[in-house]
């Protein structure tokens, strides 16, 4: 009788978890509805807009939208590499997307001082002068900073992840937030506590089209061509190359791609070069487009770009970019429609409802244990 | 390699293996923190006059005037027995050290002569305390600047000293009931804070203030990270509904509601009300949430951790007062003595709230939750098989912290006067969470310590290194340190703690019993160890 009792006692609280927590639950009814409210909710936004503030509102805010859900997605696509192949949440990720923007600064600044003792000309007056030289400037400036920020990103892994490699979970996720806090000091120390110029005012300028009573300015298209020129390259670069074969062998599984000769040492350093190469390009972009950098900016974009690679479905490249464009809308009509007050608050319970209902994601790849 | 790893694959490390021996391993960390803690405020004595300016009141004179006045008066004497006392503990040290090092005779004995020295030392000092303190003639100590009386360098020495003394010459009784001599020596220095530094007011309100607060913070945080291995980077928020809720309360922005004519302010029930409602929110966050794996969990408390600043920023509902807060807060009384904007009451007040809050998570953590906890952290799948109800036991760990914060608000809305959002940004949670990482994951000892070092480190050394650095550099004529700004390497200073932490020493200053073998050993044996610690 004592045994019986036993089992009962254990019974319900096993089935109870069954039935409201796992298979038939809120997440399988998320796992259909989820998208279909997701767009339904956006539209639904951009219609309320229009109505209210006119179409072309609605379609500047738009165009907003997707240029600044291009820079999320380029760092999302950061968090979701290296969440994908060491399963740490890179806290320290937004920051270097702020620092690249330092970078791409100083580094400007240096080839100014190099053009402008050898030829006389500054960086700034080519990247105005007309199209080529702009070319010829980003061209140079691109590389450079993409590789100085890439080199920081393996740096970071090396001093502050790698030893803790095998540690308990919470070892390096909260070295992580260690690393962030250091950038943004570093920078908070050499950079003051306000908005720095970075010395690219005017680069891209004028319009390129209206279309419906709507500018779309070059710099728009600069900001999503290169945003997709990147996530494309990154693309294909991880299905045809050895090294991304590397890659997505780590991310299955660690000890057989060890077993089958892959170098996990090296792999997981290019990981964090090329996720942090392309916050790099997110951050020039920024600078370009916005011409203004703060030393906190990473830690509120940081947070933005993870939530849409959770949108997305964390592991998962395409959707960290599909999942950045949708947050970019959510931010910018969500701050449109509650006049500019909300919209970070939106977006952050967009991540708690995204991770309560749809854990994988909408393109889920890899399906988070739930604990 | 870091050790945790090769332990893992070596897999022969020394594990402490019986209860005996990881108590004596912990007691040893009590006893190097009374050392450490009692020089610290020795040499600190001494340096104080160095950095404080000789004209403030009292303040300046140093402990070198007692001892160098002449030779007159019992007072002398004693302080001429301390400094004996002083003298043949130190060669004791070095003689241990010494033959430690050089492996040749006999560490540690006289061990009889030793306590008898040390107890010595003890008395004197604090009889050169009581004398200083009440009595200040001048015939008890000679000819005497009338600072040096009653300045806070001596009394800091002199505590120090009596800490250093008890420490050394009490190593064995110390070693066998660490805890309860801990708190004992932790509750008599903490309450003769204010004495000590009678001068400084300052000081009081800082000890009050963030160090009490982040105390609070500390000990509530390591519940939730600590016991149940919940990373919450977002515990800012629930400090800030505690903070919000009293505030909102106390101050006549609802018409004082719960103000009754002629009856004070009932500050001692809306403290246990704040503390209810961030509980509660702490569970209405955690129902949702606490399914998913431990760094998604992370990312969610941050998003909430934004969000409520967001919205007290905004004036959510139109009760929060937007960007300026809740102004006009009244001070709390008690027994019909108003607490108005001396430190001290508070102080006194959040020292007893801390005592009886570090006594109700000791029992927690060795209680039937304490054990499920455990289980939790190390394997849910296991602990719910065994039984425990996972959702339940996380939730309590979240609404415990979360309550704990809660007062914590309470007080610190009631010493301000004002809430206000800029108060509870990231910073607030990252402190939190550094004060708990350098303490000591999951030990309650650790906590508290972690919360009064990062307290002292962030809020009382960087804003007056400032002040120090210009007195330094105007002095040796080093004028670059006069200029620079101290203030912004806060975020620096909290980065070089975590990570440094994490990567040299993951157990903390403090380790918890259980938390430093799983280190050494990898995780598999931790409950096993926990259980044999707790046994």
């Amino acid at each position: 009788m004592e045994g019986q009792g036993e089992v009962r006692a254990v019974l319900p609280p096993l089935a109870r978890r069954r039935s409201l927590l796992r298979g038939g639950g809120l997440a399988e009814l998320g796992s259909r509805a989820f998208p279909t409210v997701l767009i339904g909710a956006l539209v639904l936004m951009i219609i309320d807009v229009a109505a209210r503030s006119g179409v072309s509102v609605a379609g500047s805010q738009l165009v907003n939208g997707i240029t600044k859900g291009a820079i999320f997605a380029l760092i999302a696509v950061g968090y979701t590499m290296v969440y994908g192949i060491i399963e740490l949440i890179n806290f320290a990720h937004g920051d270097v997307f702020t620092l690249s923007a330092v970078y791409g600064k100083e580094i400007g600044r240096g080839l100014s001082w190099i053009g402008m003792s050898l030829w006389g000309v500054s960086l700034g007056s080519l990247a105005t002068r007309g199209p080529l030289g702009l070319a010829a400037v980003l061209l140079v400036l691109f590389p450079l900073t993409m590789a100085a920020t890439g080199i920081t990103g393996v740096l970071i892994e090396r001093v502050a992840y790698r030893r803790l490699r095998d540690a308990p979970r919470l070892a390096p996720l909260i070295t992580a937030v260690g690393v962030s806090f250091i950038l943004e000091g570093s920078m908070l120390v050499t950079q003051g506590s306000s908005n720095v110029r970075t010395d690219k005012e005017g680069w891209i300028r004028g319009t390129a089209f209206t279309a419906g009573g709507v500018d779309v300015h070059w710099a728009d298209i600069f900001v999503v061509g290169m945003a997709l020129l990147m996530m494309f390259a990154l693309q294909a670069f991880i299905r045809s190359t050895r090294l991304g074969k590397a890659m997505r062998a780590t991310a299955q599984d660690r000890d057989a791609a060890l077993l089958s000769g892959v170098n996990i040492n090296r792999t997981i350093a290019a990981t964090f070069f090329i996720g942090s190469a392309l916050a790099a390009a997110g951050g020039l972009i920024y600078s370009i487009f916005f011409d203004s950098v703060v030393w906190n900016l990473g830690f509120g974009f940081g947070i933005i770009a993870f939530t849409a690679a959770v949108l997305g479905g964390i592991g998962n490249i395409v959707g960290a970019g599909l999942g950045g464009f949708l947050i970019g809308l959510i931010y910018v009509f969500g701050g449109q429609i509650t006049s500019g007050q909300w919209s970070n608050s939106i977006v952050f319970a967009m991540l708690i409802v995204v991770l309560t209902f749809r854990p994988v994601g909408l393109l889920g790849m890899r399906v988070p244990d739930r604990a | 390699m870091p050790e945790h790893v090769s332990g893992r694959l070596a897999g022969d490390v020394d594990l402490p293996t019986t209860a005996t021996e990881t108590r004596a391993q912990e007691s040893s960390s009590v006893f190097w923190l009374l050392v450490i803690g009692g020089l610290m405020m020795l040499v600190g004595g001494w340096l104080l006059p160095w950095f404080v300016e000789p004209t403030a009141n009292g303040i300046g004179a140093s402990p070198m005037d007692v001892v160098a006045s002449p030779p007159r008066g019992v007072g002398s004497l004693l302080v001429y027995l301390m400094g004996l006392s002083m003298l043949g503990l130190l060669a004791g040290a070095a003689y241990d050290a010494v033959s430690l090092r050089l492996r040749r005779g006999q560490p540690h004995r006289w061990a009889r002569q030793r306590a008898v020295l040390a107890a010595v030392g003890m008395v004197c000092t604090v009889t050169v305390w009581y004398l200083i303190a009440k009595r200040r003639e001048e015939p008890l100590f000679g000819e005497l600047s009338p600072l040096a009386l009653t300045d806070n360098a001596v009394w800091l020495t002199l505590t120090g000293f009596a800490l250093c003394c008890l420490a050394y010459g009490f190593r064995r009784p110390i070693a066998a009931r660490s805890g309860l001599t801990l708190a004992a020596v932790a509750l008599v220095v903490g309450a003769l804070v204010p004495l000590i530094f009678r001068q400084s007011i300052e000081f009081i309100s800082w000890a009050a203030g963030a160090a009490a607060i982040y105390t609070l913070l500390a000990l509530g945080l390591n519940v939730v990270v600590g016991f149940a291995g919940l990373l919450d980077l977002g515990y800012a928020a629930f400090f800030a509904i505690g903070a919000y809720t009293c505030g909102s309360l106390a101050s006549s922005r609802h018409g004082d509601v719960l103000h009754i004519p002629f009856w004070p302010y009932p500050f001692w029930i809306i403290l246990f009300l704040g503390a209810a409602v961030a509980a509660l929110f702490g569970a209405l966050l955690g129902a949702p949430t606490l399914r998913l794996r431990g760094d998604y969990l992370a990312i969610v408390t941050l998003g909430f951790g934004e969000i409520i600043p967001d919205a007290a920023n905004n004036n959510a509902f139109g009760q929060t007062g937007g960007p300026n807060g809740i102004t006009g807060i009244h001070h709390p009384s008690l027994f019909g003595h108003d607490f108005g904007i001396d430190p001290r009451p508070y102080y006194y007040a959040l020292l007893v709230l801390i005592a009886l809050i570090i006594v109700v998570l000791r029992n927690l953590e060795r209680s039937r939750i304490g054990r499920a906890w455990v289980a939790v952290r190390e394997d849910e799948v296991a602990a719910s098989a065994t039984g425990i109800n996972t959702v339940s036991t996380k939730l309590l760990a979240f609404a415990i912290g979360a309550a704990v914060s809660g007062f914590a608000g309470a007080f610190y809305g009631a010493e301000l006067g004002i809430v206000s959002p800029d108060d509870f940004q990231f910073a607030v949670s990252v402190t939190a969470l550094s004060t708990v990482v350098l303490g000591g994951i999951g030990s309650i000892t650790g906590a508290a310590v972690g919360g009064l070092l990062i307290s002292f480190i962030i809020f009382w050394i960087l804003p007056h290194a400032q002040e120090w650095s210009m007195t330094f550099g105007n002095t040796t004529g080093f004028t670059a340190l006069s200029s620079v700004d101290y203030s912004k390497y806060v975020y620096v200073a909290y980065g070089v703690i975590l990570v440094s932490i994490m990567l040299l020493r993951p157990a903390g200053l403090i380790p918890s019993r259980a938390r430093k073998v799983e280190l050494q050993a990898g995780g598999e044996s931790e409950p096993l160890a926990a259980v044999r610690g707790r046994a």
